[in-house]
């Protein structure tokens, strides 16, 4: 078949614009770049067949420019704009501007995003057509004079009709941005205020709605592809459970522990939430699975998801490359209704691990700086999707994501083996990453068992023991290594700024399962108490 | 804790303040490590407070990002001597609040002369998307205020002073 578009211009940056410029050139599709001042030697922009600059380091003079990006993919005859995820990639007036510059939008139509941005037209709809939802409000709450208790009085008589604890969101929110759990009545006010002033501040809308917040339930979505026929396919769920302030850390497929009457289930009511609103290309449905079983849609995502990898893993599909087809008005290709008629008995289990730069000794606050060690790793079932290398810059202007490492095999401890195996391997150093985390949980029993639910990263992580020891560690490697350069009389490391001595051979990290390993460390332990 | 003359001793930065300290023959008697810890050289960059003798790490453990110095027992048991001297003196020294990380002020909780007690927020700063509060690290009154709403702001910057 010949390829739908002669050149396409990636409006987006770090790992998502590499792993599409990577699809573009397969296909033999030539691939433009875009990018900021901060980004002019990144990795997205030496891998594509063109670059263009869009502006300073602020997303909001460059990445989230429509005319400049606009400008862009008309001064390099690009016939077509993936647009990534974030950034403008849920704005329907950036899908209508590519329409009226003749380019096509890789992406839901402007109308169904228009729809979809307002969450709360997306639960009307699901409602309509008989999808369970989150008990709360179906229209959009204004806040006049917010500040004062008069305007909060409706509000909370409306609150304590959905009943405690509930989750106030931002209409036009995402990404876990304008969202506030009160458990609370008496700090409802306070909650409603900074949502929306988060809503207004990030998404332009100050308009919030209610959710009653259901206890201990697991977080589900389902992979969505459509055509512009009307067909719409899942291609199997992800459980994404694994958040901090509603953010996601870790993501896996398949949904652990489902039947697959459930999953079946699951997949029907996501097709028939997309199918409600309309839905073309690629989309994510989410969901809440309560303890009782219980499927709550929450919300169609409706562009390429940071966890769309998984389900790439688990099915063999390219998910991009069915985006080409599927904007250039194919039908849904065999292979995706072939993945489609097995999704609900997948034969593989995918985990993917956001290493993003972040403290987690902190409450995952920003560490932004300079990445002086990155070694990624590689082997069998292991698959990285990193936008970064070693020496770049990790600035502030733009999402921590540094990388997306997932592990895939035949069952989900052979994947988590691998996982650990991966993350062995990785190293990162000048920065703080979510790294320690990520091992902690792999040896968690809640996850090993996979007993998920949202509220497992709050509950039971806890880093001051864990960096203690760590501490405590690194000062004994440090004191070791350092007297031992002295005898050696080769203290001139200065040469550069993070020359390395790498202490150990490869497979010798944290293998405490080595007696010698642990009688060292404990000889060491108790020369200096 | 003894000074020995050919010790040498590991300060971890941070409140966590681990040292350790040991003489050399002991260290090299032992086998190379197995902890799969990387250890980078920092080079001291101008302005950064730099001690004699004292020399600049970054190990890494388990993901952890961990700075710290070496220097020999005696030079640190020296300095130790004088601080402790300089403050029975009864010096009050005040605290200089720096921006941990670079982003924009977007908020001021405090004014110049007000006092703030310890904990008491004092201003946020805005990095990748997220709200940073800084709090006071004791009691006392904002001597200086250089940081103002909207104000982009660098690593190591001065923004309040505690007195």
């Amino acid at each position: 078949m010949t390829v739908p578009f002669r050149r396409v211009l990636v409006a987006n940056r770090g790992e998502i614009a590499l792993r599409i410029v990577r699809t573009l050139q397969e296909a033999g599709v030539e691939a433009v770049a875009v990018y900021s001042d901060a980004d002019s030697r990144a990795r997205h922009v030496r891998a594509a067949d063109h670059a263009v600059r869009i502006g300073p380091p602020p997303a909001s003079e460059s990445y989230l420019r429509v005319d400049n990006i606009l400008d862009a993919a008309r001064a390099t005859q690009a016939d077509a704009v993936h647009p990534g995820y974030g950034f403008l990639s849920e704005q329907a007036a950036f899908a209508t501007a590519c329409a009226d510059a003749g380019m096509v939008f890789i992406g839901p139509s402007p109308e169904t995003l228009a729809g979809l941005g307002d969450k709360i037209a997306a639960r009307r709809s699901a409602d309509a057509s008989g999808v369970p939802v989150v008990p709360g409000t179906f229209e959009a709450l204004e806040l006049n004079g917010m500040d004062d208790a008069e305007g909060m009085d409706p509000l909370s008589t409306v609150a304590a009709g959905i009943g405690w604890p509930l989750l106030v969101k931002a209409s036009a929110g995402g990404g876990g941005r304008g969202m506030r759990r009160v458990d609370d009545p008496k700090d409802f006010p306070a909650a409603v205020a900074s949502a929306a002033r988060e809503g207004k501040a990030a998404f332009g809308d100050g308009t919030i709605y209610l959710e009653r917040y259901i206890e201990q339930a697991r977080h589900v979505e389902v992979q969505l592809l459509g055509d512009s026929a009307g067909s719409i396919v899942a291609l199997g769920e992800r459980d994404c459970s694994v958040q901090r302030r509603h953010q996601k850390l870790v993501e896996e497929g398949p949904a652990p522990g489902l039947t697959e009457a459930q999953r079946e289930r699951l997949h029907g009511l996501a097709v028939t939430v997309a199918r409600s609103v309309g839905l073309q290309n690629a989309a994510t449905a989410e969901f809440l699975l309560a303890p009782d079983g219980q499927l709550y849609f929450l919300e169609i995502n409706a562009r390429l998801q940071v966890e769309h990898g998984v389900t790439e893993l688990v099915t063999g599909l390219d998910l991009v490359r069915e985006q080409l087809w599927l904007a250039a008005g194919r039908p849904l290709s065999g292979a995706v209704v072939k993945a489609a008629q097995s999704a609900s008995r997948p034969e593989r289990h995918a985990i993917e691990m956001r290493i993003s730069a972040e403290d987690p000794a902190n409450d995952f606050a920003p560490a932004p700086g300079r990445l002086t060690v990155w070694r990624e790793p590689s082997g069998p079932g292991v698959r990285v999707d990193s936008g970064v290398e070693e020496g770049d810059l990790i600035t502030v202007e733009y999402d921590p994501l540094l990388a997306k490492i997932l592990a895939v095999d035949l069952d989900r401890p052979a994947a988590m083996a691998r996982m650990r195996r991966a993350l062995g391997e990785l190293q990162a150093g000048g920065i703080q990453t979510t790294l320690p985390f990520h091992l902690w949980l792999l040896g968690h029993a809640d996850f090993i068992d996979g007993r998920l639910s949202t509220d497992l990263v709050a509950r039971a992580w806890d880093p001051a023991p864990i960096r203690a020891q760590a501490l405590r560690r690194a000062a004994e490697a440090l004191l070791r290594s350092d007297s031992q350069r002295f005898e050696d009389k080769s203290d001139h490391l200065s040469s550069s700024a993070h020359q390395q001595a790498a202490l150990s051979g490869p497979g010798e990290r944290r293998d405490s399962e080595r007696a010698w390993a642990q009688a060292g460390r404990r000889e060491a332990t108790e020369r200096w108490p | 804790m003894a000074v020995n003359a050919s010790g040498l001793r590991v300060t971890i930065d941070g409140p966590d303040g681990i040292i350790l300290e040991s003489d050399d023959e002991h260290l090299c008697a032992k086998p190379p490590t197995d902890d799969g810890a990387i250890v980078s050289r920092l080079i001291p960059s101008l302005g950064i407070d730099q001690i004699e003798g004292r020399r600049r790490f970054e190990v890494i453990v388990d993901g952890w990002l961990i700075k710290a110095s070496i220097e020999p027992s005696r030079a640190a048991a020296l300095r130790e001597r004088s601080r402790r001297a300089a403050s029975q003196a009864g010096h009050h020294i005040p605290i200089v609040i720096r921006a941990q990380i670079p982003g924009r002020v977007v908020r001021v909780w405090v004014a110049q002369g007000e006092a703030v007690e310890a904990g008491q927020r004092l201003l946020a700063v805005e990095a990748m998307k997220m709200e940073n509060e800084l709090k006071a690290p004791r009691a006392g009154t904002v001597d200086s205020l250089r940081a103002a709403m909207g104000q982009t702001v660098e690593t190591g910057d001065e923004l309040v002073t505690i007195a």
